[in-house]
C-alpha cells in the first residue's frame, strides 16, 4: 500500500475495516471484522447514519443486524476520527435483497460523514475493464450501460435495455460478444436466445458462450500480447503493453474490419433529419 | 480550394471592421489568391473567423462523471441521430463527445480549451478529446494542488518547481497550466479550504496560495508558455470574495495571466442575504492592468451541471441545494466535485450573478481582455452563447431582462446604468481573435494570409440570438463543416500541445517520490505521443 507525506508508514497508518456476512480471507488482512447478517446491509446502514448524528436507535434494531450497538459505537467514533475515511462495496450490496437501495444508502452514508471529516464511497468493479467499458459509452452516448440504439440515437434504460433484458424478451435477432461470458453466467432463458440467434464470439479462450456460438473468433489477450487501455475501478487509465507475440489478431483488429466491411454494404437507416430537439 | 465574396469582414486581429473584401483559401489556409474551386457568394453576409472557447469542459473524468449523474438530462435533450458519416449523440447539460463536436462547429465555434486537466487521467482526457469532431482542442493541465509542486515551492526550490511543471506538462501532453483554487483542493482532502491568500495552507507549515499564484505566474512567464497561468482564484462563489480577487492580482507581481469565470470572484457583501455586485472594483483592475485577460463566466438562467476541481465550494453548493453531489479525488494532484444546479431568475444570489457576468463584459473597456465564457457547463451551457451575445448586443432587450429579477435587487447590480451595446467588431473580438490572441494561438481568430482558414459566415438577421445560433456557413480548415443548417463534414480536429524545456535531471528527482506516493508505475504515468491523434507543438519562448 502506497506510503504518503502523511501516512509514512503506509498500511500501518490506515485502519481497514470489513462487513460481511462471513469472514472471508478479506477478515484477516483487515483490522476489525463486523459480521452482518444477510439481507441485513440496508438496516445496520441506516442505523449508522442514525448514530453518526446522535440520533436514538432502538437496541433490537441493531441486534437483528447481528452488529452489536457497542460495536456500531466503535466504528462511528473511528468514522469520525479518520482525517479521510473511504467506504468500498460490490456486490454483496448491488446483487442482494435491497439492491440498489442499498447502494444508495451507502452513498448517503458517504455524503453525511462529510459533516464530519473527508469521507467518499466507491463501487468495487468486477470483471477486468468493466470500468473503462463504462467510461468509454458514457463520453459517446451519455449513459454507462442498458443503452439501445434503435431510434438511431444513445436511450438508456436498465432493466429494459439491458443485455439480459434484451435476450429474455427475445428482441435481438444476432448477438456480438466481445471479452465476456455470458453463456455462463446469464439466465437460461437468455442463453437460450443465444444459442437460437447468430451469436458471434471474440475471445481469447474457448468459453460456454463460444460453445454455443455460431463463429468464435480467437483473439489476443490485451495487456498481454496486445496492447490497449484499462480503467481501474477509480477511473484511472492504466496503458497496456504487450510482453509477448501473439499469432492471433487484437478484438480492435477484428471489430475493425468487420466494421469495413459491413461500411460497404448498403445503409440500413433512412436519411432524415440529422437532429431532433427534443425527445418524446 | 474556396473564394469567399461579397461579405462584410469582421477580422479584429487585422483591424477589418466590416469592410466587403474577398476571402481565398488554399490548403486550409487564407491565401492572397486562388485558382479555381468553390465560390460562396456571401453578399449581403457577415464573416467573422471562426469562434474561440478559452474556458470550457468537455472532455476528461470531471464532465464524464457529470454525465453519469444526469441521465435525466439526457433524456429530455436534443438528439443527434447517426448516419453513415456522422456518430449520434446527445446535447443537454453534458454534452456526450461526438455531439460537443457537432454543437460547437454548428455555431461556428472552431477552437476549444478544455481547462482542467489532471496529469494522472490525462490519457482519459485525449481520448476523449479525440472523439470531438471538426474542432481543434488545447488543455490545460492541473498544478496549483499538486503536493510535489507545492512542497517544492514550500521549500524555496523554485528552479526546480520549475522543471517539474514542465515536465508535467510534456508528462499530460497538455498546453498550459491551471491553477484552482491555489492550495484549496489539497487542504479539501482534509475536509478544509484555503480562503485567504496570506495564511499557510493546511498541511504545509509556511506555503500560503498568494506563494503559489505568484509562483506559478512566474512559472508560466519563464518557461515562455504561449498561454499564461490559467487561473480560477480562492473563494469561488462567496458573498465578499472580491477582496481575495483584488489580493489574488497583486500576487501575480506584473506576471501575465488569465483570470477564468470572473463572474463567480466578483461579489460584495459578508452573507448571502448581503450579497451584491462588485464588477466595477474588478473591472477597475483589469482596465489599468493590460498584462491579464479574463473570461466572464456568465450565468444564464436555466439548469445546468456544476463541475470543477475547486472540490470545498462544490460541497458547500450541495449543502446550499440538496441536490445530487459528486466528488472525486485525484491522489496527489487534484480533486473535483459535481452538483447538477438550476438558476433561477426569481433567485436573488441567481439573478446577481446574471447581472454581474454581463457586467463584467460591458465594464471592461477592451474586448481583447474580456472573453464570452459561461465556464461550460458552470454558468449555463456552451450552445447557449447566442443568448449572451444578444444580451450583450441589445440594452432594450437586457433592461427587459432586468424587469424580471427580484425587486431587493436595487442597489445590488450596476447593470441597469449600463447602456454600452456590443458591436459585431467587439464580438469577433471577444468571442474569437481575443482568446485565440491570450491563448497563443497566433493562427487562430485571424483572418490574414497564413492563418488557419476557420470562418464563420452568417446571414444578417436583426433577430441577434437567431442569426449567432444558425450561421449559413461553418467553414474549418478550409472545409465547408456547416452548410444551411445541416453537417456536411466532419473531420478530425488538431490537438496543440507543448514541449516546455526542463532539465533531463527531473526524471530522476520524480521517480522516487512516485514509487513512494503514487499508485501507478512511474514508466506508465506520461501520455505516450503515439496515443494523441493529429497532435500539434507549438513553441515555447522562454524567458532568457
Amino acid at each position: 500500500m502506497p506510503k504518503s507525506k502523511f501516512l509514512p508508514r503506509g498500511r500501518k497508518d490506515r485502519t481497514a475495516v470489513l462487513v460481511d456476512i462471513r469472514p472471508t480471507k478479506s477478515a484477516k488482512a483487515c483490522d476489525i471484522f463486523l459480521q452482518v447478517r444477510p439481507g441485513k446491509d440496508f438496516e445496520l446502514i441506516t442505523i449508522l447514519r442514525a448514530l453518526i448524528k446522535d440520533q436514538k436507535v432502538s437496541e433490537e434494531a441493531v441486534a437483528e443486524t447481528g452488529v452489536s450497538l457497542e460495536q456500531c459505537n466503535d466504528l462511528v467514533d473511528r468514522m469520525k476520527k479518520a482525517k479521510f475515511g473511504c467506504m468500498f462495496f460490490g456486490m454483496g450490496l448491488s446483487m442482494t435483497r435491497g439492491k440498489h437501495m442499498n447502494s444508495a444508502a451507502l452513498l448517503t452514508l458517504a455524503t453525511e460523514m462529510n459533516a464530519f471529516t473527508k469521507f467518499v464511497a466507491m463501487p468495487m468493479r468486477g470483471h477486468g475493464n468493466v470500468t473503462g467499458a463504462d467510461v468509454v459509452m458514457r463520453w459517446q452516448t451519455g449513459y454507462p450501460f442498458g443503452i439501445t440504439f434503435n431510434r438511431g440515437y444513445p436511450r438508456y434504460n436498465p432493466g429494459e435495455f439491458s443485455t439480459v433484458d434484451v435476450l429474455v424478451r427475445g428482441d435481438t435477432d444476432a448477438a456480438f460478444i466481445i471479452g465476456a461470458d455470458p453463456g455462463a453466467t446469464m439466465p437460461q432463458p437468455a442463453i437460450d436466445h443465444l444459442a437460437r440467434i447468430p451469436t458471434i464470439v471474440l475471445d481469447p479462450h474457448i468459453t460456454h458462450t463460444s460453445k454455443l456460438s455460431r463463429v468464435h473468433i480467437t483473439t489476443s489477450v490485451a495487456g498481454i500480447s496486445a496492447p490497449g487501455t484499462a480503467y481501474r475501478m477509480d477511473e484511472i487509465p492504466l496503458p497496456l503493453k504487450p510482453a509477448l507475440k501473439s499469432p492471433y489478431p487484437t478484438d480492435e483488429e477484428v471489430v475493425r474490419r468487420i466494421k469495413d466491411a459491413i461500411a460497404k454494404k448498403r445503409f440500413w437507416m433512412p436519411e432524415g433529419e440529422q437532429m431532433i430537439t427534443a425527445q418524446i | 480550394m474556396l473564394r469567399i465574396t461579397g461579405g462584410k469582414i469582421f477580422d479584429p486581429a487585422n483591424g477589418i471592421d466590416g469592410e466587403v473584401r474577398e476571402l481565398c483559401v488554399s490548403d486550409g489556409k487564407f491565401a492572397a489568391s486562388v485558382d479555381g474551386g468553390r465560390t460562396i457568394d456571401a453578399a449581403g453576409m457577415i464573416v467573422f473567423p471562426g469562434g474561440v472557447d478559452v474556458h470550457t469542459h468537455v472532455a476528461g473524468g470531471a464532465i464524464n462523471f457529470a454525465r453519469a449523474m444526469t441521465p435525466e438530462d439526457h433524456r429530455r435533450t436534443q438528439a443527434f441521430i447517426r448516419s453513415q458519416s456522422r456518430r449520434s449523440g446527445l446535447g443537454g447539460m453534458a454534452p456526450t463527445t461526438f455531439a460537443t463536436g457537432y454543437l460547437y462547429a454548428g455555431m461556428g465555434w472552431t477552437t476549444v480549451n478544455e481547462a482542467a486537466v489532471p496529469v494522472l487521467s490525462a490519457r482519459h482526457t485525449h481520448e476523449e478529446l479525440g472523439d470531438i469532431p471538426i474542432v481543434d482542442k488545447a488543455t490545460c493541465v492541473l498544478m496549483a494542488n499538486n503536493e510535489i509542486v507545492l512542497d517544492l515551492l514550500e521549500n524555496g526550490e523554485y528552479e526546480r518547481a520549475k522543471n517539474v511543471v514542465a515536465w508535467y506538462i510534456w508528462a499530460a501532453k497538455s498546453y498550459g497550466v491551471k491553477a484552482v483554487n491555489p492550495g484549496g483542493v489539497a487542504a479539501w482532502k482534509w475536509g478544509k479550504d484555503a480562503k485567504q491568500l496570506t495564511s499557510a495552507i493546511e498541511g504545509y507549515s509556511k506555503l500560503t496560495p498568494g506563494d503559489i499564484v505568484t509562483q506559478l505566474a512566474m512559472i508560466c512567464d519563464d518557461l515562455g508558455l504561449p498561454h499564461p497561468m490559467h487561473l480560477h482564484c480562492n473563494n469561488l462563489g462567496a458573498p465578499g470574495n472580491i477582496s481575495t480577487t483584488l489580493d489574488t492580482l497583486q500576487h501575480l507581481e506584473g506576471h501575465r495571466a488569465h483570470i477564468a469565470h470572473s463572474q463567480y470572484h466578483a461579489y460584495g457583501g459578508d452573507d448571502w442575504d448581503e450579497m451584491r455586485s462588485e464588477t466595477v472594483q474588478l473591472a477597475e483592475y483589469f482596465n489599468t492592468h493590460p498584462n491579464i485577460t479574463t473570461d466572464a463566466g456568465a450565468v444564464l438562467f436555466g439548469d445546468t451541471v456544476t463541475i470543477t476541481a475547486d472540490g470545498p465550494w462544490q460541497h458547500l453548493l450541495y449543502k446550499l441545494t440538496g441536490r445530487k453531489w459528486g466528488n472525486l479525488d485525484i491522489e496527489n494532484e487534484t480533486g473535483c466535485g459535481i452538483v447538477p444546479y438550476t438558476y433561477r431568475p426569481s433567485n436573488l444570489v441567481n439573478a446577481i450573478q446574471w447581472a454581474v457576468g454581463l457586467e463584467l463584459l460591458l465594464l471592461i473597456k477592451n474586448p481583447w481582455q474580456v472573453f464570452l465564457s459561461t465556464d461550460h457547463p458552470n454558468g449555463g451551457c456552451f450552445w447557449r452563447y447566442p443568448e449572451i451575445i444578444q444580451l450583450l448586443m441589445c440594452a432594450d432587450f437586457r433592461n427587459e431582462c432586468l424587469t424580471k429579477l427580484p425587486d431587493k435587487i436595487k442597489g445590488r447590480i450596476t447593470l441597469p446604468e449600463l447602456d454600452r451595446e456590443y458591436t459585431l467588431y467587439e464580438i469577433a473580438t471577444a468571442m474569437s481573435a481575443g482568446p485565440a490572441r491570450a491563448l497563443g494561438l497566433h493562427q487562430k481568430g485571424n483572418l490574414g494570409v497564413g492563418c488557419d482558414a476557420d470562418i464563420v459566415i452568417y446571414e444578417e438577421d436583426d433577430d441577434v440570438a437567431r442569426m449567432f445560433s444558425h450561421p449559413r456557413y461553418v467553414i474549418k480548415g478550409g472545409e465547408i463543416v456547416i452548410e444551411d443548417g445541416d453537417i456536411r463534414a466532419t473531420p478530425d480536429g488538431q490537438e496543440f500541445i507543448v514541449k516546455p524545456s526542463y532539465d533531463p535531471g527531473t526524471d530522476e528527482f520524480l521517480q522516487p517520490l512516485f514509487e513512494d506516493c503514487y499508485t501507478m508505475a512511474f514508466e506508465n504515468y506520461p501520455v505516450e505521443m503515439e496515443r494523441m491523434e493529429n497532435p500539434d507543438i507549438r513553441d515555447c519562448v522562454p524567458n532568457s
